[in-house]
């Protein structure tokens, strides 16, 4: 249950403002040259990537298209594209809107209010992050939203009075969504203002809470699409329940829990040095977890050598001690290893690590240093 | 002194039949705090360890006086198992299980404030005061008592930052784990707040990471001309942005949720910054010195 962040496309997300009565362009979703042909979206429209990465305007990921002949083109280029390594699944063809104005509306979660945080700018699209920061009413349960509220709180920032009832309306909606369909974040950038003053949503944003999948179906089902689409590696760790996040130095990094794992890092940092990871074993520290730590950190080529550093708490560190030994003794690589267990029985461990001839740092900075001056000599 | 806990508490585990209140009995039976109840519905009348279980919380509140409790139940059942302790009057509950969906932490704590309940978590190891008495399952022998209090986001980052504090001479008064969701009960103003009215407690060392905002509340509080000195480590520096490092929190999805944002905010705030694990007992004992010699 630990896929980055469950972001839904644009073309599931507006299907969820649109059960809302929230309105849409008229679109089609297509991922085939013959639905293009059969399109019937009226021209002119927009044709737009289908990912769940970030910046896809910016990127190209979204053109105007004219003609038939310009739409075909349009699609063939933008299937074509990766944005941040993913590719399309399809594309979404909408009308091109009528903009007289751009606005920003939000819901999500945040963590100082203790739950929803409605936020609105009057200044939305693409550079809305370069502006001054939206306005925020933080409103806690969906059911404590109060319309008044938001509107004392709009007036000073929102001067058309259409727009602004508008907007107060939109907000209660994308709450609903929210709680409806279990969302940490509804994002709709940008909310477009036609010129006969009704509010389009141009965008979605749709982030889901995976915690939730056990009683959303829909939460379960795009879990399972991110683990077939998620590398080999992420696949295996997500099954053994590590954790796994790629970074782009050299220091393998073996650890346990969030926060000490990020520590390690950073210490790594301190010591001249980059990690190659983020790998938290405290859910599975077993010769099958460890096991898979060890493979795939000796695979990497980057990864030029391996720090394991675990502080015992409720785990026995003479137990991973064992594990070690035994992994160890049939690894084949020859990458370095520098081994760091403190904590509960860490005395037990130092001596079962010292008759297997593995060296137990004392500390977590001595380690990182070993490992260090390991990799540098590799290199040299 | 210390703060929500002590001494005196007498603690019932709701899911006290599974596997993690079972081990929660022996463990706690080791650091000194008594366990005077167990709930798992249907298993009313039986005991586990000697500790006499009941099928409510009502009921085991009604028979024991129990006055905090720890709740060891699967996140699809946590919500129910929290409002029943809530609403049977217990004033202090925690619940350290992840994987909780967020609109049932915003259900808990609001149900929490409304009965005027501390609740710790979710994702959290609990709340520890060295000593006295604990309710979580940190393990004990990271901790001392003395005048420090700890408020941390990470479970494993609070064991070995307490542990070396611990070595150097630096108790603590309370340790309480915030946990890793956005959304929690206590959170790091409340944590602050109650270490602030606790006599005993005389500087506060925040344990944070990226992700969120919960930091900025340490920085509002150490502007305050009143605030006991603080000191903070945050972890993550080198985490990339837009990756979620292991808590559901531990994303950068913004600049002011970046590890330099937050650094530099605390330390405007004369926050003592740990740039290190390795730093934090040095950057505890000056905010601990700060305490002792107030400024003329």
């Amino acid at each position: 249950m630990h896929y980055a962040f469950m972001l839904i496309t644009e073309a599931q997300g507006k299907a969820l403002l649109q059960a809302a009565a929230i309105a849409t362009p008229s679109s089609q979703e297509l991922s085939s040259l013959d639905e293009v042909r059969a399109c019937r979206i009226a021209l002119p429209v927009a044709v737009k990537a289908q990912v769940a990465a970030g910046g896809r305007g910016k990127a190209g990921g979204i053109r105007k298209a004219g003609s038939g002949a310009e739409l075909e083109q349009a699609f063939g280029a933008i299937m074509a594209m990766r944005f941040g390594g993913e590719a399309p699944s399809s594309v979404l063809v909408e009308s091109w809107l009528d903009i007289a104005r751009e606005l920003y509306l939000a819901v999500a979660i945040d963590s100082r209010v203790g739950g929803f945080n409605v936020l609105y700018s009057p200044r939305g699209g693409i550079n809305i992050e370069d502006g001054p920061p939206p306005l925020s009413y933080p409103v806690g349960l969906a059911r404590n939203f109060r319309a008044h509220v938001l509107r004392a709180l709009l007036e000073p920032v929102e001067s058309d009075a259409k727009v602004r009832e508008r907007v107060i309306s939109t907000a209660r909606r994308l709450l609903e969504v929210a709680q409806a369909n279990e969302c940490t974040t509804v994002e709709i950038n940008p909310l477009v203002v036609s010129s006969d003053g009704a509010l389009i949503a141009a965008d979605a944003k749709i982030v889901l809470d995976e915690a939730a999948a056990f009683r959303k179906t829909a939460t379960a089902a795009t879990i399972a699409a991110a683990r077939d689409k998620a590398a080999r590696e992420i696949r295996l760790c997500e099954e053994a329940n590590l954790m796994l996040v790629w970074l782009d130095g050299e220091i393998g990094l073996i650890s346990g829990g969030a926060g000490m794992t990020m520590a390690a890092m950073d210490a790594i940092d301190g010591a001249g040095a980059q990690p190659a990871c983020f790998l938290d074993v405290s859910g599975n520290p077993t010769p099958a977890g460890f096991g898979l730590a060890f493979d795939l950190l000796d695979r990497a080529p980057n990864v030029k050598g391996i720090l394991v550093s675990m502080f015992g708490g409720g785990l026995h560190t003479d137990r991973v001690a064992k594990t070690l030994v035994e992994l160890l003794a049939k690894r084949v690589s020859s990458k370095p290893v520098t081994l760091r267990l403190n904590g509960t029985r860490s005395d037990l461990a130092t001596t079962i690590l010292g008759e297997a001839g593995h060296r137990n740092h004392a500390t977590l900075e001595i380690a990182v240093a070993d490992i260090v001056k390991k990799v540098a000599g590799t290199r040299s | 002194m210390s703060i929500l806990l002590d001494a005196d508490a007498r603690l019932l585990i709701v899911g006290i039949t599974g596997k993690f209140g079972t081990f929660s009995v022996k463990d706690l039976a080791q650091s000194h705090t008594r366990v005077v109840a167990g709930v798992a519905p249907g298993r009313g009348g039986q005991s586990v360890e000697g500790i006499p279980v009941f099928s409510s919380v009502a009921a085991a509140m009604r028979e024991t006086h129990a006055n905090a409790a720890l709740i060891y139940v699967p996140a699809m059942v946590a919500l129910d198992a929290v409002l029943e302790t809530i609403e049977a009057g217990c004033p202090l509950i925690a619940y350290p299980g992840d994987g909780l969906p967020v609109l049932d932490a915003m259900e808990m704590r609001a149900a929490a404030i409304e009965h005027s309940a501390h609740l710790v978590g979710p994702n959290s190891p609990g709340l520890i005061s060295p000593g006295k008495a604990k309710l979580g399952f940190m393990p004990s022998f990271c901790y001392a008592p003395g005048p420090i209090g700890v408020i941390s986001r990470s479970g494993s980052l609070s064991y070995e930052a307490c542990f070396r504090l611990s070595q150097a001479g630096l108790g603590q008064t309370s340790v309480i784990g915030i946990g890793g969701d956005p959304v929690r009960g206590v959170n790091a103003a409340e944590a602050i707040a109650l270490f602030h009215d606790d006599s005993e407690t005389r500087a506060i060392i925040y344990l944070g990471e990226i992700g969120g905002s919960e930091e900025y509340a340490l920085a509002e509080y150490a502007k305050r001309p009143d605030a006991k000195p603080a000191a903070a480590l945050l972890v993550g520096r080198t985490a990339p942005a837009g990756k979620k490092m292991g808590h559901a929190a531990a994303m950068i999805g913004s600049y002011a949720e970046s590890w330099g944002a937050k650094v530099e905010a605390l330390d405007r705030a004369g926050v003592v910054i740990a740039r290190d694990l390795d730093g934090l007992p040095a950057a505890a004992a000056s905010a601990l010195a700060r305490a002792m010699k107030p400024a003329a």
